[in-house]
């Protein structure tokens, strides 16, 4: 922490919550959370939908009343509407959902001009102000653009000025990064911490992405209402203390049930098995696992810092040890690897789609083969679902064809649909049936005669851990539930190709892993071929095979690891660069030959490809300009930087293998 | 899994029993829909009491006032011919510039001007002028009241005619009269409640036919569950089969509790024909608008819209269905517009089956042309439906 | 209340109208669209009447009755039948509105001074109509009565046909129709669409335009900022407000040029009353709005709110006068029935400030009433 951050940590906090508790009619959203945000800080809020974020944050804003508990917002007691209205004045509040809060018809600048004189701010800083926002955006050539036209990315910063146009103390951003791609998101948090630090203003940002720990100060876990831990993001993970192994073996489907009896978190990542070994060193965890698998060759086995999201299971697990089980029925026989190839299940080829002049989706091409998941990654807009929507019959492709089991979409017939399986985004169930309700819908959709529906259903129940829920509306279910009762309508005919669009977006890490698990076997046992779109860069590893995808076209396409391989070849290894005053060290990097120095929190990430010699010589220029240096080190490739490097290749106009 | 069934006995099995479900499905939504399924039982119900009490033309209680400059006897007589139920006295005036008074404030819609010499008028059997200012503001009613005054007047002259035809030398028994015997046919009360409780119910079957498949498939297009049914082996006309039963079942319940439990027990209107008829063709008037409910949910992106494209579609088609101007009575380029409006023809087959116990000899010209409509608008649904996602 | 903020709240709001296509054909496109399917579906002027006689006397004085009705204009004379079996059939099928059946010794009867029986058969099925077809029917035979008589009595009492008149009409009633001389009905139709109307799509428009923010939460730029309640309230009823003024010029236009309705009164009071009687009706929007969540909720509570309160209870059709008890109240506590008598009095008394004034400290008192009513409903701070 910088000796200004240190100053400032000394006085009184500006923003203190005691004992606050939220309810609607009788839920409780916010059940007794106590937090303090200091000045100067990026103060996060991570946790899944429901968690609770948005109801403190909106109470923060004073835009929501609460029932129980203490919020003091510099040193003002948000007790009535009164009170709210005195702090609101050096507040700025973006509220969820990407844009949603801006007004499609009115132009860039349009949009800012009404937030100040809204916020009656004089014309001539206006002007000033705004000429700056907009340069530090890069929106300044975009500015009489109507706000609908704007991709994901840049109605996010187009959020960001206008909160920011009052030049609030304190802003309270609710999710957004959500749905961005990669690259905006790194520029967003860079024009974010510019901002605040020469402004000196502090933020309180909540996020649904575990990976994004690392961009804040400080961060508090929340789930269900409460927080789970809370502190600096190194500290949190040493709170857990343990190593993460990542291994390769024989077998891997009897492999992750062998492992699950030694450890309490064992997930399968694509071909890769991840394991948190708690309370372990390396060495004893990588014995102990040598021990489990037995007779079982191991192809490969190392050792990493565990991520955010293992502590964050672990923690929830200190509280409920069943927390995050994998039911018993996940565990596979060892005889089901069964997943043969036999030919292409999905196949895309040339497939593009043109909304009018906007072209959605570009000559994209590949094939999924029979026991293969599938990854497509890419933000909002990047294309994802309209390929998703040609592939599955819904959207005819412009041109191109796309082809389920060697039959084109085009012309499917209902043999063809009887053999695909399909989650739309959001999971697109009837929210107003009940759980019942929605299986046996789609049970006589699909044909299924009343013994087959009873079966299906009591295996949806018990799959998808929905017993006891059956006569639940599906609205009312968590989102992890929902996700299940999604993926079990969907499976109710058994199809062989199976689509997801987004299937995780909003559901809690325990959720997220237990429905990859549900994906594992399915390929793995069932040999169903799976294409899945996500934007959580860290759920790609969970896929045999991902495409990047990037305004409409494939940047990249290989298994994770693989990708990783290249780019620590094409560009270098990842280095984390640990020094204060953090970003004049950034300005410096990037203007010496790192141009995609990134800035996390308080560190800088870079690829260098001789690690060690740039480690030395950044050592000594940092130093040099009078920049204290505190750690440098290398750290894993994250997905994140893999997509970063290729889009930023593609926008210099570089070719790509 | 099994191998799909192929042979057409299990395909139309398949097919049907695919139908059967997503009508189910539709009607528990919109039992669930609360603002929906509140405003669907709204029209059905407390919509028509409140449509019998209303609109009428009938003239009641027209207050009149009176400038009697005569004071007679005889005047009295006429001013007090002016009674409930059509008409009543509100008072007298004293000037020209009172009367327009209160005609402006609508305190009077009728001034009775009997002149000084009246009595003594009827007396010399002269002419007596009784001026009559009526306030047309309203026209219908104003025309109404210029008929039930006149009928009022030839009624007090009628002692006052034989007397003078005595005193003239003749018999006054002895004097054609032509007798018109006025007989209204099917509601010869000229119950208003009748005609607005079937009105009312005809708009609502309209506005219900229309809005409730186009809240239903906006719904699923709002949330994406129509895609989720695009990937499935359903077809669109399937899809769109399944809203417009369904719909058509609520429909015909609403239909059922108006009548039988609202029309029948509170306000009498009779249903003289054959109600398994009746309830056959309500169902194909709902098929006749189905369409027009799909063409609705193509046009709009949410639920707020689709209500408002509803109410473009549902005014014009209300208000040109000859319910309250007779098609006759219409400027010759929209009449044959009106043919256009589904609910001309299904006004046709109501009020016949209805009120005048019409078979389906006597309506299948309407029948004929609702079919015919029907069919053309559910084409142009389904080929739109299909479009918005080609 | 700060201006500044209030015009650029309202400024946004306009703008938005202007480019957001949907929401701009509902705003301006709507009223014209209901003023011009009202004015033609409900203006009763009742003309071409199908009617057919039948007549059982063939003689020429039988012919000469069923002259009277063929040559009035309101009838349409589709020929004569042969029986009141064949009458039956095409009212039934409703070929028909009206028979008349002349006896069959209706000549002889009036010749020996008798009276002779003619059956009028009206299609009741439409009951307002109706009533004016009856009046019609009863106006021509009072004539046609007249007539005979006359025509009997001249003969009979050997006095010349000005005498015999007096005679028969002892008294005689001049009707004058005032305000509308012709009796036209879309005279009166008209001004009471522009009632209509502005009772209809102001609220909607406003009401929409509010619980939009909410669905998108672009409200919560407004609860997060330093904006005042008041000054929110009165920044989204500006441009609604602006949008019904211009609706409101568009259907006086059509109402006057397009339908002919004369306009009688003063421009400058029946502009105040509209201004007044639209800020009335807009607030009752803003109302709805913060009462509800959805856009769905907000469509179908104006719109029956509106409907309702403008068909039934304004005077439009039925005279408030003529309403019962419960009814009686409800139309009073709606600004409809007092616009109603304000577009009354404008378009077709000529009477303004003098005589409305109490209609004016109405709309007044009501828009200030729903607008303190929606100042103290109005939370920045909500519990949702």
């Amino acid at each position: 922490m910088g000796q200004a951050a240190l100053v400032a940590a000394a006085e009184a906090p500006l923003l203190r919550v005691a004992g606050f508790v939220k309810r609607y009619g009788r839920r409780s959203a916010v059940k007794e959370v106590s937090l303090e945000v200091r000045r100067g800080e990026i103060y996060g809020l991570i946790g899944p939908d429901g968690a609770g974020k948005s109801s403190l944050m909106k109470a923060v804003a004073g835009v929501l009343s609460f029932d129980a508990g203490r919020l003091e917002v510099f040193g003002i007691q948000l007790d009535s509407e009164a009170a709210a209205e005195r702090v609101k004045g050096r507040l700025g509040f973006m509220p969820q959902g990407l844009g949603l809060n801006l007004y499609p018809e009115l132009s860039i600048e349009e949009n800012i001009d009404f937030f100040a004189r809204l916020r009656l701010v004089p014309a001539a800083e206006l002007a000033q102000r705004k000429e700056r926002l907009l340069a530090i955006t890069r929106l300044a050539r975009f500015r009489s653009r109507a706000m609908k036209h704007l991709s994901g990315g840049m109605k996010q910063k187009l959020a960001l000025v206008c909160t920011l146009i009052h030049e609030p103390e304190l802003i309270v951003l609710d999710e957004p990064t959500t749905g961005v791609d990669p690259v905006s998101r790194r520029d967003f948090w860079l024009i974010l911490s510019e901002i605040l630090h020469e402004r000196g203003a502090t933020a309180l940002v909540s996020t649904a992405y575990m990976d994004e720990a690392s961009r804040f100060h400080r961060l508090a876990l929340m789930l269900d209402g409460r927080i789970l831990a809370a502190g600096r993001p190194q500290d949190l993970r040493r709170r857990v203390p343990g190593v993460a192994v990542q291994l390769r073996a024989e077998h891997q489907a009897e492999a992750l049930a062998r492992l699950r009896s030694v450890f309490a978190q064992v997930q399968a990542l694509g071909a890769w098995i991840h394991v948190f070994a708690q309370d372990r060193d390396a060495t004893a965890a990588e014995r102990e696992i040598r021990a489990a698998l037995a007779d079982i060759a191991l192809h490969e086995m190392f050792s990493t810092e565990p991520e955010l999201e293992d502590v964050f299971i672990a923690s929830l697990r200190q509280q409920d040890p069943h927390a995050g089980a994998m039911s018993a029925a996940v565990q596979a026989p060892l005889a089901a690897m069964a997943a043969a190839a036999d030919g292409n299940a999905i196949a895309a080829r040339g497939l593009t789609r043109d909304f009018g002049e906007f072209r959605a989706v570009d000559r994209v091409s590949f094939n999924v083969s029979r026991g293969e998941i599938f990854g497509l990654l890419g933000a909002n807009g990047a294309g994802k679902t309209t390929c998703i929507k040609m592939l599955t019959g819904i959207l005819p492709p412009s041109a191109g064809e796309g082809s389920v089991g060697g039959i084109d979409m085009r012309h499917a017939g209902r043999a063809i649909k009887q053999r695909i399986g399909y989650v739309s985004q959001a999971f697109s169930l009837y929210t107003d049936l009940t759980v019942v309700e929605n299986v046996r819908l789609f049970a006589g959709i699909y044909g299924l005669t009343r013994r087959e529906a009873g079966e299906r259903l009591a295996w949806t129940l018990d799959n998808g851990g929905l017993a006891g829920y059956e006569n639940e509306t599906a609205g009312s279910l968590p989102m992890g539930l929902r996700q299940r009762l999604a993926l079990g309508c969907a499976l109710v005919h058994r199809p062989q190709v199976l689509f997801l669009d987004e299937p995780t977006s909003g559901v809690d890490p325990v959720g997220r892993r237990q429905f990859w698990e549900i994906l594992f076997r399915l390929s793995r046992i069932d040999g169903v071929a799976i294409l899945v779109t996500t934007h959580y860069m860290s759920e790609a590893e969970h896929c045999d095979r991902l495409a990047l995808m990037y305004a409409g076209g494939i940047v990249a396409d290989a298994a994770p690891a693989e990708l990783k391989r290249r780019v620590t070849e094409e560009a270098g290894s990842l280095l984390e660069i640990s020094a204060s005053p953090v970003l004049q060290a950034l300005a410096l990097l990037r203007s010496a030959g790192y141009p995609d120095a990134a800035l996390f929190g308080e560190h800088i990430h870079l690829l260098a490809r001789d690690p060690d010699t740039a480690g030395t010589q950044l050592r000594q220029m940092l130093a040099g300009a009078g920049i204290a240096v505190a750690h440098i080190g290398r750290r894993p490739l994250s997905m994140e930087d893999v997509f970063v490097h290729y889009v930023t290749l593609l926008e210099r106009g570089g070719t790509l293998q | 899994m099994k191998r799909p069934a192929t042979d057409f006995p299990s395909l139309a099995r398949i097919w049907l029993q695919q139908i059967a479900v997503l009508s189910l499905k539709e009607i528990r939504q919109l039992l669930r829909d609360r603002a929906l399924f509140i405003y669907t039982v709204y029209i059905f119900t407390a919509n028509i009491i409140i449509a019998a009490g209303g609109a009428s033309n009938e003239l009641r209680d027209s207050p009149v006032r009176v400038h009697d400059a005569d004071r007679s006897v005889a005047s009295r007589d006429l001013i007090y011919s002016f009674q409930p139920p059509r008409f009543r006295l509100a008072g007298e005036v004293d000037s020209a510039a009172e009367a327009l008074r209160l005609l402006d404030r609508g305190e009077a819609r009728m001034i009775l001007d009997i002149p000084p010499d009246f009595a003594e008028s009827l007396r010399r059997q002269r002419p007596a002028h009784v001026q009559a200012l009526i306030d047309t503001s309203q026209a219908n009613t104003g025309y109404l009241a210029s008929s039930y005054a006149a009928r009022i007047v030839a009624r007090f002259s009628e002692a006052q005619v034989q007397r003078n035809i005595i005193r003239a030398g003749g018999d006054p028994r002895n004097l054609p009269t032509i007798r018109n015997e006025v007989r209204v046919w099917y509601n010869p009360d000229l119950n208003d409640k009748w005609f607005n409780t079937i009105s009312e119910l005809l708009t609502m079957v309209t506005v219900a036919c229309i809005l409730l498949p186009a809240a239903a498939m906006i719904r699923e297009k709002e949330r994406g569950t129509l895609e989720q049914l695009l990937v499935s082996p359903l077809t669109p006309l399937q899809i769109m089969l399944s809203k417009l039963l369904s719909m058509m079942l609520v429909m015909l319940c609403g239909t059922t509790v108006a009548i039988f439990g609202i029309m029948q027990p509170l306000y009498h209107v009779p249903f003289v024909g054959s109600v398994p008829l009746f309830f056959l063709l309500a169902a194909l008037y709902a098929f006749t608008n189905a369409g027009l409910g799909l063409v609705a949910a193509t046009f709009a992106r949410n639920s707020a819209q689709v209500g408002l494209v509803v109410l473009l579609m549902v005014m014009p088609i209300v208000m040109l269905s000859g319910t309250w101007t007779p098609m006759e009575s219409m400027p010759a380029w929209l009449r044959s517009l009106m043919y256009l409006s589904p609910l001309r023809h299904f006004i046709e087959v109501a009020y016949g089956i209805l009120l005048r116990g019409a078979g389906i000899g006597l309506l299948w010209e309407s029948v004929a042309a609702m079919a015919a409509i029907g069919i053309a608008l559910f084409a142009l649904g389904l080929a739109r439906f299909r479009r918005q996602f080609a | 209340m700060n201006l500044a903020r209030v015009l650029a709240l309202a400024q946004r709001e306009w703008r938005e109208i202007l480019r957001d296509r949907i929401y701009f054909l509902l705003a301006f496109l709507l009223p014209v669209m209901l003023m011009l399917v009202f004015g033609y579906g409900m203006s009763q002027d009742i003309e071409n009447i199908a009617f057919a006689v039948v007549d059982e006397d063939h003689t020429p004085l039988s012919r000469d009755y069923a002259h009277h009705f063929i040559e009035s204009r309101y009838f349409s004379f589709k020929g004569y039948l042969p029986d009141a079996d064949a009458a039956d059939r095409l009212l039934a099928q409703r070929k028909l509105r009206l028979v008349i059946v002349i006896g069959p010794r209706f000549a002889e009867q009036l010749r020996a001074g008798r009276a002779a029986q003619v059956q009028t058969l009206i299609d009741g099925t439409f009951a307002t109509s109706t009533r004016t077809i009856q009046a019609y029917v009863e106006a021509i035979n009072l004539a046609a009565n007249t007539s005979v008589r006359s025509g009997y009595l001249a003969r009979r009492l050997g006095l010349p046909p000005e005498r015999v008149a007096d005679l028969l009409h002892p008294v005689v009633l001049e009707v004058r129709y005032l305000y509308n001389q012709e009796v036209r009905s879309i005279w009166s139709v008209a001004p009471g669409l522009i009632m209509l109307i502005l009772m209809l799509v102001p609220p909607l428009l406003m009401a929409l335009s509010v619980v939009r923010e909410k669905e998108t939460g672009a409200i919560y730029n407004v609860y997060s900022s330093t904006i005042t309640r008041a000054e929110f309230l009165v920044g989204k009823l500006l441009p609604s407000v602006t949008i019904s003024c211009i609706n409101a010029v568009i259907l006086w236009l059509l109402a006057t040029l397009y339908f002919g309705t004369p306009f009688k009164g003063s421009l400058a009071f029946f502009g105040v009353a509209t201004l007044l009687y639209i800020l009335c009706t807009t607030a009752l929007g803003l109302l709805i709005s913060l009462l509800v969540r959805t856009q769905q909720a907000a469509m179908i509570i104006s719109l029956v709110m509106s409907i309702i309160v403008s068909i039934q209870f304004s005077g439009l059709i039925t005279p408030v006068s003529a309403l019962s008890g419960g009814n009686y109240a409800i139309a009073h506590a709606f600004p409809a029935m007092y616009y109603n008598e304000v577009v009354k009095g404008a378009f077709l008394k000529a009477i303004g400030f003098e005589a409305l004034w109490p209609q004016l400290l109405v709309f007044a008192l009501y828009a200030l009433a729903v607008f303190m009513l929606c100042y103290l409903l109005f939370r920045k701070r909500t519990r949702t």
